[in-house]
């Protein structure tokens, strides 16, 4: 005790934030570190969960490089990403910046396009996948039908199959970039718009000039936790492709899905490590991107 | 270059009402200034004439024209928002040319002009800067610029040096003040600071609880105010109120001396509120109107204010700055009979 009376302030404050900060500390270390450094090591060698692991060297990473199926699913994953972040982008900015207009059952909207974000993705996977179904089960053909237009394949075609699966994933998203879209509008001082309203300018200029430029860090946050979000896309696809998960020939398949079937599947812990590798890297890479071309000039 | 009107102007929130009845001329080129309490409607008052809000009841007339269903960008004003409203995201440029978007002059022109702003403003050297490099006061100056460039017919200030630190805010007025008198447009300042209305204003509108209490010129409302509101609100520190009573000789203190005031109007027991400025209540000269002890000095420099403990109230007096009395010490207040002043007890209202 006497040693901790003779610290300065700073010096005990120190000692305080450590004293906090060491569970923390211990458990990243031991739940997420030391895994991630494991996953890595595992990438380098051949290991079928039971058996002895062997050096395998970048063996994993060349068969990765030569595997038509990593390219189709390293497509796939970038697709999600490149649609999935803009159409969420949008449709939840034109949603809040209405929203935050509106007083008339303002909380009961807010709650409804709050309510996807706080739903099992599972269940959502599932009463989606029956909107989808053929006639005469599922919801969208059968409306397509009564109006007399042919039935359109979303599941079981290789090139509607993918948006299919990636519009209730959207809508999975919306609530909660709504929320903080809501939270930067309402940031902006409302003695700006006033401003702009005594100038006279348009809704438009006020809108691109005013509003979406004052938004920038609640943009680049979204961008961010959506990317990163797209890039990790796994459960929707899974749950609506259940008898061919990814499928029909790769078509919905994202990285994790591939990852996860090579591991649990394939029982190749050293090839999906490989890919997890890959995984750490583009989210990186993609983040640093991202935040740098939207950073304040 | 125009005239305000407004005619019985009344404005409810709710089932609140805010503004009861405000009826105000503002002359071409005038500098008027509304002051009161906050939540006396003062600015709920100039965002009617802004157009930013909508009156309940009631006209705005702006150079002749009744505004009422005009919006705020037809009815040629500009603002000055209290906390500027200028873009942190735009320099000082685009912001000031920002009120040029809409306007008909062609692209030269719209330099040409953003330049005299600039100029006049003292600001040309800061054009290409971004509001968070600049002061407090330079900040303003972009707000007042931004404003300014349209060529308004009227100006509307709201609160604008409130978030200015006092030395600042001295020099803000100032240079506010000689703008008017450069420019010559009619503006309209709202303000919280009985100083900031007192220096600067041609007319001064006092509001309170939405109603509007006395207009008039600074010495008016300072010499003759209409109620022990304003007589109040108005002089720092306020003017001292003793309630007395109408007798045959004049007006009796309560406890203390009568004064030989001689109003005809009066009946004789009707109580009364008499009021005596700090600057004109002095140690024993004029006519005695209160004997007490001295509990506190606030020397000043030049003089130094006393409060003297009457019966229980305090009251301030101006005294000496060289030699004041000491604390404890008892003196007897007196002031010159023209400078006192005589409310309705009940009402409020000004007897002479």
């Amino acid at each position: 005790m006497k040693f901790y009376r003779n610290l300065t302030i700073k010096q005990k404050q120190i000692v305080w934030a450590w004293g906090f900060l060491a569970l923390p500390v211990l458990f990243y270390s031991v739940i997420r570190f030391y895994p991630t450094g494991n996953a890595m090591l595992i990438s380098f060698q051949d290991w079928n969960l039971l058996g002895s692991r062997t050096w395998a060297g970048w063996d994993n990473y060349t068969k990765l490089w030569h595997d038509p199926v990593f390219w189709k699913v390293f497509a796939n994953t970038f697709i999600y990403l490149l649609l999935g972040t803009p159409i969420s982008l949008v449709i939840s900015f034109v949603i809040a910046y209405n929203l935050d207009k509106l007083r008339f059952m303002h909380g009961f909207l807010r709650m409804l396009y709050f309510l996807p974000f706080m739903t099992s993705a599972v269940a959502m996977a599932w009463v989606w996948r029956w909107f989808y179904q053929p006639v005469p089960i599922g919801l969208f053909n059968n409306v397509l039908a009564s109006l007399g237009i042919p039935q359109i394949e979303f599941l079981r075609s290789t090139t509607n199959a993918l948006p299919s699966v990636l519009a209730p994933a959207v809508w999975a998203g919306l609530g909660f970039q709504i929320i903080i879209f809501m939270a930067g509008l309402r940031a902006i001082p409302r003695s700006y718009y006033e401003a702009a309203r005594i100038d006279g300018v348009s809704t438009w200029t006020v809108l691109f000039e005013i509003t979406i430029p004052l938004l920038k860090p609640t943009i680049v946050f979204i961008v961010v936790f959506s990317s990163i979000g797209f890039l990790r896309i796994f459960d929707h696809v899974f749950n609506m492709t259940t008898q061919d998960p990814g499928g029909p020939l790769n078509a919905t398949k994202p990285l994790v899905l591939m990852i996860y079937d090579t591991a649990f599947t394939g029982f190749d812990m050293g090839y999906a490590a490989a890919q997890t590798v890959v995984l750490f890297l583009i989210l990186l890479l993609v983040s640093l991107i991202q935040l740098r071309i939207l950073r304040d000039r | 270059m125009a005239n305000v009107a407004l005619r019985n102007l009344g404005k409810t929130f709710d089932k609140t009402t805010v503004l009861h009845d405000i009826s105000l001329e503002v002359a071409d080129g005038e500098f008027v200034v509304l002051v009161g309490p906050s939540g006396c409607g003062k600015s709920t008052t100039l965002r009617i004439i802004a157009g930013l809000e909508e009156a309940t009841t009631g006209e705005v007339e702006i150079a002749g024209r009744v505004v009422n269903n005009l919006e705020p960008k037809e009815r040629n004003i500009a603002m000055v928002f209290q906390n500027y409203a200028i873009y942190p995201h735009m320099s000082v440029r685009k912001n000031i040319g920002f009120g040029l978007r809409t306007s008909a002059l062609s692209k030269p022109d719209r330099i040409k002009r953003l330049e005299e702003v600039a100029a006049l403003l003292d600001m040309t050297d800061l054009l290409d800067r971004k509001p968070a490099q600049l002061s407090g006061g330079q900040r303003q100056r972009v707000a007042i610029g931004r404003a300014m460039v349209r060529d308004p017919a009227v100006f509307l200030f709201d609160e604008p040096l409130s978030n200015l630190d006092a030395q600042l805010r001295t020099q803000m007025r100032l240079e506010i003040k000689k703008l008017h008198q450069r420019v010559g447009n009619t503006i309209i300042f709202v303000t919280h600071d009985q100083v900031e209305a007192m220096t600067m204003a041609d007319r001064i509108v006092i509001l309170k609880d939405g109603v509007i209490q006395q207009v008039g010129t600074p010495s008016e409302v300072y010499h003759k105010p209409a109620n022990t509101f304003v007589a109040g609100f108005i002089g720092a520190p306020s003017m001292n109120m003793m309630a007395a009573t109408a007798t045959s000789q004049g007006i009796r203190l309560f406890n203390g001396p009568t004064v030989a005031l001689v109003q005809s109007d009066l009946t004789v027991g009707q109580p009364v509120t008499l009021g005596v400025r700090p600057d004109d209540l002095m140690v024993g000269t004029g006519q005695v109107l209160a004997e007490g002890q001295v509990v506190v000095q606030e020397p000043l420099g030049a003089e130094t204010l006393i409060y003297v403990s009457v019966d229980g109230t305090e009251v301030i007096a101006k005294a000496s700055g060289r030699t004041p009395p000491a604390v404890g010490e008892t003196v007897r207040l007196g002031a010159a009979t023209e400078n006192l002043h005589l409310f309705d007890a009940a009402t409020g209202a000004a007897l002479r």
